[in-house]
């Protein structure tokens, strides 16, 4: 089977800086995978280049053979670290957008988690806190049937709470071949859903491991490892 | 899927413009009913004179202030929608960066056409009371022959010219607003300096252009329409104006379409 996601000598520079330099990375379905690395280590760069939001200096990108186009645009379920909603629009019009334009997305699905989470769909977004707007943004994210779900961020702005409904929410909105990409720097409160994990550091892949492999092979978890590795 | 992006591109600014289209079809009904059925064209012309251009004056304002909050609707939507943090969910749709620009440009066309067409209804309802229309028909002949067409023949012939250049300049002001996120930082003054220095290079290209045809002012082609009608000289310079309007248009579209699919780059 061809591999979802294939990185070759993918490569971005902005002026004289490197934010991603020569990456090469596969990865396959059916998995989630932590995005771990430090401030401007080049992961919020990789998701973009994934999704067209940024033309490679260099190398390619290809998701399920594919070049980032219409039609991986239909595999991917992209959630950013930024707000991207207009926030005069009613929570009802946003999951009517995504319906128009997304053949995958689930109304039914949206409205059941719209609904465990107790958001008021008449709301406009810019009457909604940070938090929740964030949870809007997610659920329109995981009611896509997608094959490839990157997440930048998803848990920074909200609460423990929350934290623990989202994290579920992923859990159990994903299609099991499906793959998850999701980014963050709360590694303790993902940790325990990490299939495996990939350290990128100055725009380079220093780590790519299964999670069992890193307890095995370093004794340690990855949120340790991290440390160590990343110590300033 | 073009059809769905120009649907929420026009939903997006129908409030701003119905709103701005009522002002102005609002102030026209009042002019024409408190200003413009008053007046008594028998006096003398000194008597409705000052007061009749003060208020044509503050009406072209407002007229041309509508036009501008148009072009505002159509640069914000660009710019809002595909390259701020909205462009993270456009950029994300399952539509090519063709198809997004076609609907910026179709959307564009009916709010232009839909803002000249209720304009130009809206000056029809300010002029055409019976006593501007009996005031007129003493002067019909006289403006016939300087114009060299009757009025109306002439006003429906500015309103084609007037569609046809917003074409261009819808188009023109995408490509600035995309020159300008080429830029590192302060991506909208960019696109404002770059409108300045297209417009001056328009400029400078238009007279040289009307130069070389013989149809620039003191040329011998436009001495020689002195004694003609002035609808003549104007034809004559429409004509190379629609000409580099659709050279305009053309170069700026695919100006735009070269940046929005090989230098998307956003921050």
């Amino acid at each position: 089977m061809k591999p979802l996601l294939e990185c070759q000598g993918l490569t971005k520079k902005y002026n004289n800086f490197y934010a991603l330099s020569n990456l090469d990375l596969t990865l396959e379905r059916g998995q989630i995978v932590g995005l771990l690395g430090p401030n401007g280590s080049g992961k919020t760069t990789l998701i973009k280049l994934i999704n067209g939001l940024l033309i490679p200096t260099d190398g390619r990108v290809m998701i399920n053979s594919l070049a980032p186009g219409v039609e991986t645009k239909k595999l991917v379920s992209y959630l950013p670290e930024r707000g991207y909603l207009n926030d005069h629009m009613r929570v009802d019009e946003i999951l009517s957008y995504f319906v128009d334009f997304y053949d995958n997305f689930s109304i039914e699905r949206a409205n059941a988690m719209l609904k465990d989470l107790e958001i008021d769909t008449h709301a406009r977004l810019r009457t909604l806190s940070k938090g929740t707007k964030e949870k809007v943004q997610l659920v329109l994210v995981m009611s896509r049937d997608a094959e490839l779900y990157i997440l930048d961020e998803p848990i920074g702005g909200v609460d423990p709470a929350a934290r623990d409904y989202i994290l579920h929410t992923i859990l159990t909105n994903y299609n099991e071949n499906a793959t998850i990409l999701l980014s963050t720097h709360l590694i303790t409160d993902i940790e325990n859903v990490l299939d495996r994990v990939i350290f990128l550091q100055n725009g380079q892949l220093t780590l790519n491991a299964t999670v069992d492999e890193i307890r095995s092979k370093w004794g340690k978890s990855v949120d340790a490892l991290f440390r160590e590795v990343f110590k300033c | 899927m073009l059809g769905k992006l120009v649907k929420y591109d026009l939903k997006y600014g129908m409030r701003i413009f119905i709103v701005l289209h009522a002002i102005l079809v609002t102030a026209c009904i009042l002019g024409r009913i408190l200003f413009m059925n008053q007046l008594d064209f028998n006096l003398k012309l000194e008597a409705y004179l000052s007061p009749l251009i003060l208020f044509f004056s503050l009406f072209l304002l407002l007229f041309t202030g509508i036009g501008f909050g148009i072009n505002i609707l159509l640069v914000a939507r660009f710019y809002k929608n595909l390259y701020t943090d909205e462009g993270y969910l456009t950029w994300t749709l399952p539509a090519t960066a063709t198809q997004q620009l076609w609907a910026k440009i179709i959307s564009g066309i009916i709010w232009e056409f839909s803002s000249v067409l209720i304009s130009a209804a809206s000056l029809l309802i300010l002029v055409s009371g019976d006593n501007v229309t009996e005031a007129y028909a003493q002067v019909a002949a006289d403006v016939t022959k300087s114009l060299g067409m009757p009025i109306t023949q002439f006003g429906i012939s500015l309103l084609i010219y007037s569609l046809f250049g917003t074409l261009g300049s819808i188009v023109m002001l995408y490509l600035c607003v995309a020159i300008g996120q080429l830029f590192p930082g302060h991506r909208i003054l960019c696109a404002i300096v770059t409108y300045f220095i297209l417009s001056a290079i328009i400029q400078v290209l238009s007279f040289s252009l009307m130069f070389a045809f013989n149809i620039g002012p003191g040329t011998t082609a436009y001495l020689a329409s002195r004694g003609m009608p002035a609808t003549h000289y104007m034809v004559t310079s429409f004509r190379l104006g629609g000409v580099m309007s659709a050279i305009i248009m053309i170069a700026a579209y695919f100006g735009v379409q070269y940046i929005m699919n090989k230098k998307l780059n956003l921050s």
